[in-house]
């Protein structure tokens, strides 16, 4: 399991602004309104308040070695979250309170970062011996934008058509740029199309040899790669594209396993050569979890202290893995697919999931504030049957396909998640 | 672990999204219509339709339609001008002076006057002393009530004029109501706040959740309350359902104070020996969240502290320390279908830790098992109306802190009578074509912004 | 007792003795009926009991079965399939397949024992299912069922769902209650009951019965705790409050394990047996009373026919003992009485003979004793006759001068003598000539008083010391004189008898119309035989009379219709005692004697 509590220890806080709250509620809005970064005005200033909790935890400790915890309950990033603990352990080191393991340690002080509905509420309980903890807790004005999941309103589920073409498309990648270019991934070829005049034209088109036939439902993936521009997995076969001199593609027999979700949560997966299914082994696994059952699709959110990972199983069930317990649930009714998503007014990843109607597939944005699913966006119907559904990149949008219930073509949409109606 | 080059291209994407966000202007398919009637299904029989009374039945949303409130709270609880537009307490919050909004009528065609208001006010709280003054009211309580405002906000002390036909100054007036079944509201188009989008409202009292999604899905309504338990099928069956946060307190409520130290262990026993989150998960479909605070965390922020983890090999060690000279009775509603499954899951959860639980519907218990929806999303008002909903001791909040209003909290739970259970959450369904309907954290329609969208059947 | 009412009494005994064997015979004939076909009966309830409780359960199978098999159960199957299953999706399955399948009782259970979906108790899943570790039977079964109102019980089956490696188990039963109870077709005077649940104390208020309740259950409490102990079949015969009884055939019903889960009660009344027992009875009754009437109608009849000749032949009887040998009975038939009548006639007619030869016989012997009497007395006298007249004759010859003196010497004597056989003679004379009394009203107490007088100065001479008594101061009708000369005889006969002196005692009393004479002395008394004899003519005990004074009493007293008696012990005396008619009658027909 990951501890994002402990990756970021020696974290300094680089600046020390003043406190927020202190300033005039309107003030404080407009200016971060002309900053348009608004969550940003109020992420930076956390030094004020963890000193103030921090002199009260060191009060209640008095110098000493102590361990401490922090556990974030709101809607502070992980990243803040981390620059909270330095803070707490600098100003604790100020009250002669050094912060060590908690084997060595005469107290614990566990902090927790909650919310409410208008205000920040830090609460430190310092527990030394084994009586009961003593409570400390300071509370902050918390900036109206980060609701938090439950009480957020619906999201907005918008698909931006690509690429529509009669041969199978199985991924889809942007380019962003100028031109904007697409990648598309085809059980032949790799084309590259650039979009020009409100068109897109493909430029370029790359075979994919390979000495064994597909089998059918062919599944494939790209992912964009910084060395070199892409990778394409398709059963069996793995293709490196080459940027020396024009774009080629450089195709092997490999079972390497593809990358789950976006390739920065390090997980992936091996797919069946001559199936479209993922065979469940992962690497380098989940935790202490080393396999799933076997998945069409997965999706990652990362929580507190783990990275809940969601798979749509080859039973037709959701699989969801936090690297201890394995839970499933049977009531979804989620089709095979399902895709990683970030919106900007969320802080948590949100999943999209394909759902099967009698003619026409829909897809729809869930919430999975603990283990149950919330939907967060009204269905998005898609006018024919979804054949693949894959996380983009950055995990800001993510690529469908789906062909066609009139022309049989094949469409590629970009999906992507806007806050408000 | 995430890559610089990743990180970089993560920023610039989320600046490109804002920009693309902030600068597509608002499609003219989406601006609101006017006109239409929304058809809503309720549980609750209101016999009356004055605001006491229908806070009191738990139909405040109604309330809400009919009837304003000098002040009210937004969704971060937080007082906002209603049908007062200033507020100014004196020295020692004991005396307020509230000016009144100018220019606001009654249904019934009399002016908003202070005069009336006092007498809502006094009605409602006939411990205070209210006076009209001018444009403005004085109230003047015998303790200092620094969050008066958010007292105002209470639909109980909505403005009402005449007597015994009452009319308040809501986004509706009432076309017609037929006590207990029916109530028809037509929009007031002299809304201070603005008239309705919609035309008028149709509401069925009395209809069970089964004949109100049965009438949803046959598109003979628009708005379906969903139960907590509900919840989740609904949104299964692919209902558009919309959920507050988890807002009404399910507790076990005791009739009398501990005598002696023996009850004490009994009643933390039993309090040990619930498993909430199994009630939640599995009776409750999810539909709430376990809790061991009479006030949800996320109106608190501390109610974590509070949480209570179920555990037998304790809660039967704390029953050796308590006696039990009979069994335990629990009351519950019998008109309550969640409720009989929870109390039989706490009555198998006690007698798992030796403590002997007997069921009764007839209102007459050792303790109750009871449903208190959150009176408020100001934190002090909310906590000090549960404690006089479970009839207990009165709260102090000393200067206001959250601190403060932790010490207050535990105090009460320290009182031994009562157990938190849970908080529920509150569900509407809704028919497509309704739009811009939204609940409030503690689950309040916010009914005057709904229109009627084209896909309405 | 006479005749008629021994044989009343016979006849009435004859009847109720019969009647009484009859009854208990019937009675007990009938009870042995009765409790056979019972016992008949009650083996039909049982049995139809066990048809139709396996008719539930292969219903209760099919059910479970077809709840096994709906969609719901398939998706129940799936999630236990998997390694981490969620069930919490499942909270009111079993509900709802329960009601489609009408069961009371249905449960999803994974091999593990949790309890996924609960019908009868839905906050009870994830708890352990007892039933879903241990051997599954095959066919339908009793169980105790736990529910939040308590244990139930229930007729139950359990279908396993194939869940991949796993299995999920349908446990679904129906209740075992009344509704079950009513569905038996009891016959009339029947019921059923059942004892559901055995758990804890005997609580009769927990019997179910089909149509009212028991009134008083605690009286079935024994044979339910009885059954419960031995786990074995048991009956008892209950006596309600209201008078009637009840056989009450208790039958263990067994679950899975073999343990008595509950206990069926069927119950036949024995109100007919009653009802029979008391026909019987009035029957018995009724046979009695006419049996009764019989006997007395039967007895009268026999008494015409047997009685009758015997009263006849006991007054022809009384005639013969009063003196009249002239009865004679009439024989009726020709049995043993007709015997008897014949009999009787003939001893009559010998009695007759036979008086008349002893009248012939006792005349010849009377006239035989008074020839000798009188020769007796005739020849005392005329010995000294002779004598004197040899003693003359002979003085004449050898002393002729003495001859004279001897003459006037033996001439006195002559007339003596003389004079004493003219006595003689006289005396006979007198007893020949005994005159009729004449009746007239008579003071006894007088009459006696008068007979004292006349011997006061015997008495003295004689040193008697006489005592009187006299009771009665009514008159009665005698002749004073007769009366008075007999009185007279027997006061001599007591001075004679007490030679030395003594006590006389004069009594006279009345009992009823009789006038008693008693005449007491403290004589010599006595002997029986002589008491025998007394009043034979010419017997005397005396040294001298003619014997004929107590004879010369009797027949005086027996001249007035009355009798005399004597009471004598030797060296004590002797009371003479007279008893007198005093009847009107008889003082008109006196003269008849």
């Amino acid at each position: 399991m990951r501890d994002h509590s402990h990756q970021y220890e020696r974290v300094r806080a680089s600046y020390n602004s003043r406190i927020l709250p202190m300033l005039p509620s309107r003030a404080r809005w407009l200016g971060c309104a002309l900053l348009l970064i608004g969550q940003l005005c109020f992420a930076s200033d956390w030094h004020s308040p963890a000193a103030q909790l921090a002199g009260k935890i060191s009060a209640a400790t008095g110098p000493g070695v102590i361990a401490l915890e922090i556990n974030n309950r709101s809607s502070i990033s992980a990243a803040d979250v981390e620059q909270i603990r330095g803070f707490f352990i600098s100003e604790l080191a100020t009250g002669g309170v050094r912060v060590w393991q908690p084997d060595q340690a005469a107290a614990v002080a566990k902090v927790t970062l909650s919310e409410n509905l208008n205000s920040y509420i830090w609460i430190a309980e310092v527990q030394q011996g084994t009586g009961e903890p003593k409570i400390a807790m300071i509370s902050m004005d918390r900036p109206p934008s980060s609701l938090s999941a439950q009480n957020a309103p619906l999201l907005t589920l918008h698909a931006t058509q690509l690429i529509s073409q009669s041969q199978p498309i199985l991924d889809l990648a942007v380019l962003e740029g100028n031109p904007r270019r697409a990648v598309v991934l085809s059980d032949s070829a790799v084309s590259v199309f650039d979009f020009k005049d409100g068109h897109w034209l493909q430029t370029q088109s790359l075979p994919i040899a390979h000495a064994t036939s597909f089998p059918r439902d062919i599944r494939g993936r790209l992912v964009l790669r910084k060395d070199h521009l892409f990778d394409a997995y398709l059963p069996g076969v793995i293709c490196h594209s080459s940027e020396a001199g024009s774009l080629s593609l450089n195709c092997s027999r490999s079972d390497d396993p593809w990358p789950l979700a976006i390739a920065e949560f390090g997980v992936s997966g091996f797919f069946a050569p001559a199936r479209n299914f993922f065979t469940g082994v992962l690497t380098p696994g989940i935790g202490k979890q080393r396999s799933a059952p076997a998945f069409y699709s997965a999706s990652a959110i990362p929580k507190d202290k783990y990275v809940l990972w969601i798979f749509g199983g080859v039973d037709g069930q959701v699989h969801l893995l936090d690297g201890i317990n394995q839970q499933t649930s049977s009531r979804l009714r989620w089709g095979s697919d399902i895709a990683g998503i970030r919106a900007a007014c969320r802080p948590d990843w949100l999943v999209l999931a394909t759902a099967q109607g009698d003619e026409e597939d829909s897809i729809q944005a869930f919430e999975i504030p603990d283990r149950e699913p919330v939907a967060a966006s009204q269905k998005l119907p898609i006018h024919g049957r979804v054949t693949a559904l894959w996380t983009q990149q950055n995990g800001e949008a993510a690529t469908a396909v789906y062909r066609n219930a009139d022309t049989g073509n094949y469409e590629a949409l970009q999906l992507t998640l806007a806050c408000g109606q | 672990m995430l890559t610089q080059e990743t990180m970089r291209r993560f920023n610039l994407l989320l600046l490109v999204a804002s920009s693309v966000i902030w600068s597509v202007p608002a499609n003219a398919a989406t601006r609101p219509h006017y006109g239409g009637t929304v058809r809503v299904a309720m549980h609750e029989t209101p016999q009356s339709l004055d605001p006491l009374s229908l806070a009191q039945v738990g139909v405040p949303n109604i309330s809400r339609l009919l009837f304003d409130t000098l002040v009210v709270l937004d969704d971060r609880g937080f007082a906002q001008p209603a049908l007062a537009t200033t507020w100014q307490a004196e020295p020692g919050n004991q005396r307020w002076r509230l000016t009144l909004r100018s220019g606001v009528s009654f249904n019934d065609g009399a002016n908003l006057e202070p005069t009336a208001v006092a007498a809502s006010l006094r009605a409602a709280n006939p411990d205070w002393k209210v006076l009209p003054v001018s444009d403005m009211i004085i109230v003047q309580t015998g303790e200092p009530h620094p969050n008066l405002p958010a007292e105002l906000a209470l639909p109980r002390n909505g403005i009402v004029h005449g007597n015994p036909q009452v009319s308040g100054t809501g986004p509706f007036a009432v076309s017609q109501y037929v006590a207990g079944k029916h109530l028809s509201l037509v929009a007031n188009d002299q809304y201070w706040g603005g008239r309705p989008f919609v035309d008028s409202m149709e509401i069925d009292f009395g209809q069970t959740g089964q004949d109100q999604m049965t009438s949803l899905d046959l598109g003979r309504i628009d708005l379906a309350e969903v139960a907590p338990e509900n919840i989740r099928r609904a949104r299964a069956e692919g209902h558009t359902v919309q959920s507050s946060s988890p807002a009404e307190l399910m507790a076990l409520a005791f009739a009398m104070p501990p005598r002696n130290d023996e009850e004490i262990h009994l009643r933390n026993a039993l309090a040990l020996s619930i498993d909430m989150p199994a009630i939640n998960n599995v009776v409750l479909q999810g539909g709430g969240e376990a809790t061991g605070a009479l006030l949800p965390n996320w109106l608190s922020g501390y109610g974590f502290l509070f949480a209570r983890v179920q555990n037998t090999e304790f809660a039967r060690t704390e029953r050796t320390l308590g006696k039990q000279s009979g069994p335990l009775v629990l009351a519950y509603d019998s008109q309550d279908l969640v409720a009989r499954t929870v109390a039989e899951r706490v009555m198998l959860n006690a007698r798992d830790a030796g403590i002997t639980v007997q069921l009764t519907t007839n209102g007459h218990g050792d303790m109750a098992l009871t449903r208190v929806p959150l009176p408020s999303l100001n934190t002090q008002t909310a906590l000090t109306g549960v404690a006089l909903a479970l009839q207990l001791p009165m709260p102090s909040f000393g200067n206001g802190s959250a601190n403060d209003l932790y010490s207050a909290e535990k105090t009460l739970l320290q009182s031994h009578r009562v157990i938190p259970l849970g908080y529920l959450r509150s569900g509407v369904a809704l028919q497509p074509g309704i739009r811009n309907f939204n609940m409030s954290p503690d689950g309040a329609w916010q009914m005057s912004n709904v229109w009627l969208g084209s896909d309405k059947p | 007792m006479s005749f008629r009412r021994r044989l009343l009494l016979l006849f009435a005994l004859t009847v109720l003795v019969s009647v009484a064997a009859v009854t208990g015979i019937v009675s007990a004939m009938a009870r042995r009926a009765f409790d056979r076909a019972n016992d008949e009966r009650t083996a039909a309830l049982v049995s139809q009991f066990r048809r139709e409780f396996t008719r539930r359960g292969d219903d209760v199978r099919r059910r479970v079965q077809a709840a096994s098999a709906s969609a719901a159960a398939g998706q129940i199957a799936v999630a236990a399939a998997q390694s981490s299953p969620d069930y919490s999706s499942f909270l009111d399955a079993a509900q709802t397949l329960a009601e489609a399948q009408r069961l009371d009782f249905l449960e999803f259970a994974d091999d593990r024992g949790t309890i996924i979906s609960s019908a009868q108790w839905p906050a009870k899943f994830g708890y352990q299912e007892r039933l879903a570790k241990t051997t599954l039977p095959a066919y339908a079964f009793l169980r105790d069922e736990e529910t939040p109102s308590g244990t139930v019980l229930g007729l139950f089956a359990v279908h396993a769902i194939s869940a991949g490696d796993h299995k999920v188990y349908a446990i679904g039963g129906t209740r075992l209650d009344r509704t079950f109870l009513s569905s038996l077709d009891l016959p009339a005077g029947m019921r059923v009951m059942l004892y559901p649940n055995l758990a804890g104390p005997i609580a009769p208020e927990r019997l179910l019965t089909t149509g009212d309740p028991i009134a008083n259950p605690q009286a079935l409490a024994q044979l339910v705790q009885k059954v419960h102990i031995t786990d074995h079949d048991e009956s008892a015969v209950i006596h309600w409050d209201s008078g009637n009884d009840e056989t009450v055939n208790a039958f263990p019903l067994m679950g899975a394990n073999d343990k008595t889960l509950a206990i069926l009660l069927v119950g036949s009344s024995r109100q007919i047996y009653t009802e029979l027992r008391s026909e019987i009875r009035s029957a018995a009754l009724f046979a009695s009373g006419a049996g009764l009437l019989l006997a007395v109608l039967l007895s009268s009849i026999a008494a015409v026919r047997v009685t009758k000749p015997v009263e006849e032949l006991a007054n022809a009887a009384r005639e013969v003992a009063a003196g009249n040998l002239d009865a004679q009975v009439t024989a009726h038939t020709n049995d043993e009485l007709g015997v008897l009548a014949d009999a009787f006639n003939r001893m009559t007619r010998d009695l007759i003979e036979h008086r008349e030869r002893l009248v012939q016989a006792e005349r010849v012997a009377a006239w035989r004793e008074l020839a000798r009497r009188l020769a007796h007395e005739l020849k005392n006298p005329l010995f000294p006759l002779q004598l004197t007249v040899e003693n003359l004759m002979r003085s004449r010859e050898q002393s002729p001068q003495d001859f004279e003196d001897t003459f006037r010497e033996s001439a006195s004597t002559l007339l003596s003598e003389i004079a004493n056989l003219k006595s003689i003679i006289n005396r006979f004379s007198e007893f020949s000539k005994m005159p009729q009394p004449h009746l007239q009203e008579v003071l006894l107490r007088d009459l006696v008083a008068g007979v004292i007088h006349v011997y006061e100065a015997q008495f003295e001479k004689m040193k008697i010391r006489n005592e009187t008594e006299f009771t009665d101061s009514q008159p009665v009708s005698a002749d004073p004189d007769l009366l008075h000369r007999a009185i007279s005889n027997l006061v001599l006969n007591a001075i004679d008898a007490m030679p030395e002196g003594g006590k006389l005692v004069l009594r006279t009393s009345r009992n009823g119309n009789t006038a008693i004479i008693e005449v007491g002395d403290t004589g010599t008394g006595l002997t029986s035989e002589e008491c025998a004899r007394l009043f034979t003519p010419y017997y005397t005990s005396k040294s001298h009379g003619t014997g004929l004074g107590l004879a010369i009493v009797q027949s005086i007293v027996s001249d007035h219709g009355g009798r005399i008696s004597v009471k004598s012990q030797p060296g004590k005396g002797t009371t003479f005692i007279i008893e007198l008619p005093v009847a009107r009658q008889i003082l008109a027909d006196g003269t008849s004697a």
